[in-house]
């Protein structure tokens, strides 16, 4: 027995429950927010929001992510050449950790939401436990991505000694930051319920 | 609120109030449309801005840096190194880079890539901006030919580069001399080309040199143009004195070539690219016709050679006619077990083709081949008939330089033409003594052509007449002696009387002066009397006649 199966809804805002024509945009008579039983356009705000992050993805990996000036040399490093010179000089937890937070998770992340949006278009009535645990993992672990951004953010402001040492922030980053902000918001846009509907 | 358990009361749950539904394109779809033209530009863009990927083979990486060291022309960069390794067998740098894109038309098989470091010349110091920034790799970019991906950098810097304009040419030259790359060209000591490159001739017998000259000057070097070796000081003595020639200061420190086209050669065609020059070792020696025809004399001196030295000039009366080629030990054919010093001179007969006969009027090869034919029986029928004789002159009174005369001494002794070795060879005339014999040669002749015949009866007549005079004096001697005798007893007698005379005082001016008249008178007729004496000998005994 579903809510959407009475034709009912609660206000997100204020919790009066609500009588709701199927189909239909709504709002509140008593606080005025909007309501619905499910996200509306759920599935499609997923998918636009899930294929520009991989779009974003391809730059961020190919795209240094800063540029190191010292002493007139210019030095670029993309995620993956990082994580190769670190690996080269012994430090392979350091790289592990980069190349988990940076290329691993951004992209199960996506295989993941890709998964979820498959099986909830294709009305698979299979492992909705599971489904919805990977759907809550999504969730909870694509904000620690923001970590590679955050550094380079840090180093290009503190990094500035005129001649000697500069760091600029490279496209790279930029089209990284954009695959992570995608991703979580395509997660946001996913509506968990939508895997119970079949 | 109502309590958990209660039954829901569904009728009394409110409707939600419908809104007006906005149809119309999910703008949501925007978004991946614009991520994916963004990223799809960035990578085209990138993709597109990148060049081919070249190799360069160098024998060293000093001063290459992977990832730093840029590809430059006219300091524009033009590429980057991005990886240096080793060739398969070690002997090699293998540099990887990637040009920048738009360069691939101008990677051909002509294309030249060299290091540029700092370096420090005579004549320039270039490179110096690579101390701040480091080394680069220069590139001489080149459309024309095959595309290539794979190129063998350059050692060093080439001195010409593509976009000078100018033609190539090469040297063959017996040394190197203080010649180096980058070493000036100058005509009129205007510096109008460069030493390119040099290297030993593959047999080693002659040094191979490039150089370069600028455009226009290049259409003014002529298949006839003579070069010469300029560089340092050039100090000769020879028979001629002491010479001193330098070209410029520069020229001095790095060496340097100078050129000239005379006269003679200006209608020799331009010279094509690539043309083969012989180097002169100097000026003088450019302008000397190129002596290609030698036919070589041997001459035996009895004396010393000292201060002839090889090359000295075989002049004769003057004129130039060759070389001593060489100076050696040799045997006297005259005399068994003697050795004498041999000098082979070689005969020139380029260097007086016009001299032969200057009324001829038949052209100077003509005149050259019938002079070649028969020099040999020539110089011989000359040694025969014309006594055509080598001598040792001195050329420098300064410098004590020799050179070999040629000359006809009709009267020297005759010889006999005999051939000991392989060269035929010219009769000598000893030096030293010489000039003195041919000083005494000339007195003698002096007197001989004098009328000595008739001097000679002369003299003997005026001997006849003084053995005369001579005879009758001595018969007549005695008388004439006791006269003179008595005569100079009272000369005597007077002379005392006189001095007693001056002892006194008084009037001794007066005695003294009739003294003197006395003598005077005395000596008068004692002139007199001998002088008829002279002529009349006989008075002595005859007495005094009328």
């Amino acid at each position: 027995m579903r809510a959407r199966d009475l034709g009912l809804a609660s206000c997100h805002t204020c919790g009066l429950l609500l009588r709701l024509a199927a189909g239909s945009h709504s709002h509140c008579p008593r606080c005025s927010s909007v309501v619905h039983q499910r996200f509306p356009n759920s599935i499609n705000m997923t998918w636009a929001l899930l294929i520009s992050a991989m779009a974003m993805y391809l730059p961020a990996n190919i795209f240094p992510v800063m540029a190191v000036t010292s002493l007139g040399n210019t030095q670029s490093d993309t995620i993956m050449s990082g994580v190769i010179y670190f690996l080269k000089h012994g430090d392979w937890p350091l790289a592990l950790i980069i190349f988990v937070a940076s290329v691993l998770v951004p992209l199960l992340k996506m295989l993941a939401l890709t998964y979820l949006l498959v099986s909830v278009q294709r009305k698979s009535p299979l492992r909705k436990n599971q489904r919805t645990s990977l759907y809550r993992l999504t969730e909870l672990v694509g904000r620690w991505s923001m970590v590679d951004v955050f550094v380079v953010a840090l180093l290009v402001a503190l990094v500035q000694v005129g001649a000697l040492a500069t760091i600029e922030p490279g496209i790279g980053a930029i089209a990284f930051a954009a695959v992570v902000i995608l991703t979580m918001f395509g997660a946001m846009s996913f509506d968990p319920r939508l895997i119970w509907d079949h | 609120m109502s309590a958990p358990n209660e039954p829901i009361d569904t009728d009394n749950i409110p409707d939600a109030v419908v809104d007006l539904e906005s149809k119309g394109f999910p703008v949501v779809w925007l978004l991946p449309l614009v991520a994916v033209l963004v990223g799809g530009w960035l990578i085209y863009k990138t993709l597109s801005e990148k060049g081919p990927e070249i190799t360069i083979l160098f024998e060293t990486a000093s001063g290459i840096e992977a990832g730093k060291t840029r590809i430059k022309y006219r300091d524009v960069t033009v590429g980057e190194v991005n990886d240096i390794s080793f060739s398969h067998n070690l002997t090699d740098v293998l540099v990887t880079a990637t040009m920048e894109a738009g360069a691939s038309r101008y990677l051909t098989e002509e294309t030249r890539f060299w290091v540029v470091r700092p370096r420090l010349g005579v004549g320039e110091i270039s490179g110096l901006g690579t101390l701040v920034s480091g080394a680069y790799i220069e590139m001489e970019p080149h459309e024309s030919g095959k595309p290539q991906r794979e190129f063998r950098g350059l050692e060093t810097p080439p001195v010409v580069t593509a976009d000078k304009e100018g033609t190539s040419y090469r040297f063959r030259a017996r040394k190197l001399g203080s010649l180096s790359v980058g070493s000036p060209i100058y005509f009129k000591q205007f510096n109008v080309g460069e030493i390119t490159d040099y290297q030993l001739a593959e047999d080693h017998s002659y040094v191979d040199i490039g150089f370069f000259i600028y455009a226009p000057h290049d259409q003014f070097i002529r298949e006839g143009t003579r070069f010469w070796n300029a560089g340092g000081i050039n100090v000769s003595m020879s028979a001629q004195g002491i010479e001193v020639e330098m070209e410029s200061l520069a020229s001095l420190l790095q060496g340097g070539i100078a050129y000239e086209t005379l006269e003679q050669a200006a209608g020799t065609p331009v010279a094509a690219e690539g043309t083969a020059f012989h180097l002169y070792d100097n000026h003088t020696q450019s302008l000397e016709q190129p002596i290609t025809i030698t036919q070589t004399f041997v001459t035996r001196f009895s004396g010393s050679v000292r201060g002839l030295s090889v090359g000295a000039p075989v002049e004769f009366r003057g004129i130039r006619v060759g070389t001593v080629k060489a100076i050696e030990i040799g045997k006297d054919p005259n005399r068994k077990g003697i050795t004498i010093p041999v000098v082979l001179i070689d005969f020139e007969p380029q260097r007086i083709a016009s001299f032969v006969d200057i009324d001829d009027t038949s052209t100077s090869d003509q005149r050259q081949e019938a002079f070649e034919s028969d020099i040999v029986q020539r110089v011989e029928h000359q040694i025969m008939n014309l006594g055509l004789r080598a001598r040792l002159q001195i050329g420098n009174l300064v410098t004590g330089q020799l050179f070999v005369d040629l000359d006809f001494f009709p009267d020297a002794d005759p010889v006999t033409l005999v051939q000991h070795g392989k060269y035929p060879e010219i009769p000598t005339l000893p030096n030293p003594l010489e000039g003195i014999l041919s000083g005494i040669n000339k007195i003698i002749d002096k007197l001989e052509q004098a009328n000595i015949e008739e001097t000679l009866t002369n003299l003997n007549e005026l001997m006849v007449s003084s053995n005369k005079l001579v005879s009758s004096l001595g018969q007549n001697a005695p008388a004439l002696a006791a006269e003179l005798q008595a005569t100079i007893e009272e000369a005597h007698g007077t002379l005392s009387s006189l001095r007693e005379m001056a002892s006194t005082d008084g009037e001794i001016g007066n005695e003294l002066y009739n003294a003197l008249t006395e003598i005077t008178a005395a000596a008068r007729s004692i002139r007199v009397m001998s002088e008829y004496l002279e002529r009349h000998p006989e008075a002595l005994i005859k007495g005094k006649g009328n």
